[in-house]
C-alpha cells in the first residue's frame, strides 16, 4: 500500500487529500475505466461524499430470510486502517451483514460502500478491492499452498510472489505442502495468505481464531495487527472478548439484527462500570491463560 | 499465468491427474476390464462353440452358416433342437441359436440359448451371430438389421470380442468421468465451502465451470487413446475409425454425462447421496446398453428401452466408427439420439444445479 493511503485520513479531510487517495487507489488496482468510475461516483451520491477516510459505510441494511429478519436496519462507518469488531450471539446477523458487505449476498434494503465502491451497485469489484477469510472455509485438495495462492492470485488477474505471501504468514517452509497436513493455527494463516493476494484494502477475518491453541491465538493477533500496519483495514467477527479487547480499534455489538452498541472497547467497559457494574469476584493480577502460557511458553506448536 | 481460466484449467488437471482414487476409476478400471476380458474370453484365438438350429434352410441361412465357418474363433455346430440343447446343457456349446423359418423374409428376433456359466463366451458368440445374420438378411432380402449397431455392412472379417468390449468400455469410462468426477467434486466444493471462498473473489462462475469441462472432455480424449492403444497392442482390435470422429462422439457423450452429474450435484446432500444416486443412473446402464454384452441377451420386453439409453448410442456409435470406418453421417441414428439426450439432460442440469451453497 502507499505511503498516502497511510496518512491518517480520518474525520472531515479536504477535498484535495481525498482526491488524490482515491486515485491512489485506482492505479493500485490497475484498472483505469472502473478506477474513473469510483471517482465520479461520489458526485452521483450523497452518502458517498460522506464515505471519505472511511473505508466502509454501511447505511440502513436489512436482510430477511422468510419471516426471519436477519438484519433489520444496521447503520455503521469503519475508519481507514481500523480493526473493527463485530460481535454478538449466534444468529444476531453478523455473518449475514459481513457477507453482504463481500459481495456474498444481496441486502434487501440499506446501502454498502465498501473500498468506495457500492456493493449493490458493482460487487465484483468490491470483490476485488477486499480479502475474505471465510469461517471454516476450505481449500482444493491435491493442490501444493504455492500453487493455490498463484490460483487464487489469477482469479484477481494478478501474478504474485507466491514464496513472499507466504513467508509474510510464516509458512514459507510449507510452500510444497498441502492444506490437509496443516495445523489448525497454519490453516488459518494460510486462508488470511489467499486473502492477500490481491493487496486488499479491507479485509474480513471471520471467526479466525476459534478452535486454535493460546499460542496459535496469540500468534494470530500479532499476524492481524501487522497488517494493520501495512495500511490495510480489518474487520473481525469473534467470539472471544479478550480477542476483541485486544485487537479491535472500535467494536459494535449485533442482537437481533441490530446494533446495540458501539464504540472502543475501553469505552464501552468505562460505561459499564459507570453503570454501576462490579464483578462478583475481584479479578486477580493474572488469569489462568496467563498461567498456561507461562508454563506452555509462547512458541508455536506445529509439525 | 495471470489469466484466470487458464489457471483455473491448469489446476482442475493438476487436481485430477494427483487424484489416485479418480486415476484409478476413470483410466485403471476400464483398462482393467478389457484386459481381464480379454484374457478371460480372448482374442480370437479362444474358439466359441456355437450351435445353429437352421429351421430356415434358405441361402440366407447358409450364408450366416457359410461366413460363421470362416470365423477362426468360431466352431460351428449344426443340429436340432433337441440335440443342441442339450450339448448346451452338458457345456458342449456356447450359445445355441435358432434361426427360425422366417429368416429373410422379416425381421426377426432369433430365439437363444446361451451357456449361463459361460456369460463372456456366450454374450461374445451371440453378438457375433447377430451381425451374420443381420447383415445376411441385409444382402439377401434388404431387410433393414434390427440393430443400428450392425447397419454396416461387415465384410468377412475377424470379429473378436475384444472388437465388441473396447468401444464399449470406452463409452463406459466416458460415462463414469462425466458422472461421477462433476457430480462428487461439485458436491465436495460445495459441502467444503470452497466455492463460497471462491465466491469472494472476482471469479466468472462461467470460467470455473468451463475449467472443469475442458479437463474432463480431455480425459475422454486420454481414455480413448489408452483403450484403443492397449486394444492394439495387446487384442490385435480390428480398429478402421477416425479419430476424430471418435472424438466428436465421445465429446456428445460425456457432455450428456456432464449434464446428467451437474444435474445430480444439485440436489445430493453429500458425498453418500452422489455416489448412490450415480452408481443408481450407471449401473444398470453399463449392463442394459450393451456395453459388455451385446443387447440381444436381454428380454424382448427391455430391448425397447434399452435401445434408447444415452448409453446405448454412445456405444453402438463408437462401435460404428470404429469397427467399421463409419463416418458421422452413417451413424446419424446415434448422433440424434445423443442430440435428443443432451438437450434434455441440458435442460435439467440448467434447472436443477446450483452454484449457490445456501
Amino acid at each position: 500500500m502507499s505511503e498516502l493511503l497511510r496518512l491518517p485520513a480520518r474525520g472531515g479531510a479536504r477535498a484535495p487529500f481525498d482526491c488524490a487517495l482515491r486515485l491512489r487507489s485506482n492505479t493500485d488496482s490497475g484498472d483505469n475505466v472502473s478506477g474513473m468510475s469510483v471517482v465520479t461516483r461520489p458526485e452521483e451520491s450523497g452518502l458517498s461524499t460522506h464515505s471519505q477516510g472511511f473505508a466502509i459505510v454501511v447505511d440502513g441494511l436489512r436482510k430477511r430470510y422468510g419471516s426471519l429478519v436477519a438484519v433489520d436496519g444496521i447503520s455503521f462507518r469503519v475508519k481507514e486502517r481500523e480493526i473493527f469488531g463485530l460481535l454478538g450471539p449466534n444468529g444476531a446477523g453478523k455473518t449475514t451483514t459481513v457477507e453482504i458487505l463481500e459481495g456474498l449476498r444481496k441486502a434487501d434494503a440499506g446501502r454498502a460502500i465498501v473500498a468506495g465502491v457500492d456493493v449493490t451497485n458493482d460487487p465484483q469489484r468490491v470483490k476485488s478491492l477486499i480479502g475474505v477469510q471465510l469461517q471454516a472455509s476450505a481449500f482444493f485438495d491435491y493442490l501444493t499452498l504455492v500453487e493455490l495462492i498463484d490460483m487464487f492470485a489469477a482469479l484477481y488477474g494478478r501474478q504474485v510472489d507466491a514464496p513472499a505471501i507466504l513467508r509474510r504468514v510464516d509458512l514459507e517452509e510449507k510452500a510444497k505442502s498441502r492444506v490437509k497436513t496443516l495445523s489448525g493455527g497454519q490453516k488459518q494463516r494460510f486462508s488470511i495468505a489467499t486473502a492477500l493476494v490481491n493487496e486488499p484494502r479491507v479485509l474480513f477475518l471471520d471467526e479466525p481464531t476459534t478452535g486454535l491453541d493460546p499460542q496459535a491465538r496469540r500468534n494470530l493477533w500479532e499476524l492481524a495487527q501487522s497488517i494493520q500496519k501495512d495500511g490495510r483495514t480489518i474487520v473481525l467477527t469473534t467470539h472471544y472478548m479478550d480477542e476483541a479487547e485486544t485487537l479491535c480499534d472500535r467494536v459494535a455489538v449485533i442482537d437481533h439484527g441490530k446494533i446495540i452498541a458501539m464504540d472502543s472497547p475501553i469505552t464501552l467497559i468505562d460505561q459499564l462500570l459507570a453503570r454501576g457494574f462490579r464483578r462478583r469476584r475481584v479479578e486477580r493480577e493474572a488469569n489462568l491463560e496467563d498461567v498456561f502460557l507461562d508454563l506452555t511458553g509462547h512458541e508455536l506448536r506445529e509439525a | 499465468m495471470a489469466n484466470p481460466l487458464a489457471m483455473l484449467t491448469m489446476t482442475a488437471i493438476k487436481m485430477y491427474v494427483r487424484n489416485i482414487q479418480v486415476i484409478f476409476f476413470n483410466l485403471f478400471f476400464p483398462v482393467m476390464i478389457v484386459v481381464i476380458f480379454g484374457l478371460i474370453i480372448g482374442n480370437g484365438n479362444a474358439t466359441m462353440n456355437i450351435g445353429v438350429v437352421d429351421q430356415a434352410q434358405n441361402p440366407v441361412s447358409q450364408t450366416v452358416l457359410d461366413q460363421l465357418r470362416q470365423v477362426k474363433a468360431v466352431r460351428l455346430y449344426t443340429g436340432s433342437l433337441e440335440s443342441e440343447r442339450a450339448a448346451l446343457e452338458k457345456g458342449d456349446r456356447d450359445a445355441v441359436v435358432v434361426l427360425p423359418p422366417s429368416l429373410g423374409q422379416s425381421p426377426v428376433a432369433l430365439s437363444a440359448y446361451y451357456n449361463a456359466g459361460k456369460p463372456q463366451e456366450s454374450s461374445a458368440a451371440l453378438a457375433i451371430m447377430n451381425r451374420f445374420v443381420d447383415e445376411a438378411s441385409f444382402r439377401y432380402a434388404q431387410i433393414q438389421p434390427s440393430f443400428t449397431l450392425t447397419a454396416q455392412p461387415v465384410h468377412s472379417r475377424n470379429l473378436s470380442y475384444i472388437d465388441f468390449l473396447v468401444p464399449g468400455v470406452i463409452a463406459m469410462s466416458i460415462m463414469q468421468t462425466g458422472l461421477f468426477s462433476v457430480a462428487f467434486s461439485f458436491v465436495a466444493f460445495k459441502q467444503l465451502g470452497i466455492l463460497r471462498r471462491l465466491m469472494a473473489t472476482p471469479m466468472r462462475v462461467p470460467d470455473f465451470l468451463l475449467s472443469r469441462i475442458v479437463t474432463y472432455l480431455m480425459m475422454a480424449v486420454v481414455q480413448m487413446a489408452i483403450l484403443i492403444a492397449l486394444g492394439l497392442l495387446l487384442y490385435h482390435l480390428h480398429f478402421v475409425g477416425n479419430p476424430v470422429y471418435l472424438i466428436i462422439v465421445g465429446f456428445i457423450g460425456a457432455a450428456i454425462f456432464m449434464a446428467i452429474g451437474f444435474t445430480i450435484s444439485g440436489f445430493a446432500k453429500d458425498e453418500g447421496a452422489v455416489a448412490a444416486i450415480a452408481n443408481l443412473v450407471s449401473f444398470p446402464m453399463m449392463f442394459l446398453a450393451g456395453v459388455f454384452f451385446s443387447l440381444s441377451n436381454e428380454p424382448a420386453w427391455l430391448q425397447p428401452i434399452t435401445k434408447l439409453l444415452p448409453l446405448t448410442f454412445l456405444a453402438d456409435a463408437l462401435r460404428s466408427i470404429s469397427l467399421d470406418g463409419a463416418n458421422l453421417w452413417a451413424v446419424r441414428g446415434d448422433l440424434l439420439g445423443l442430440a435428443v439426450w443432451l438437450v434434455i439432460t441440458l435442460v435439467m442440469a440448467i434447472r436443477l444445479f446450483k452454484w449457490e451453497v445456501v
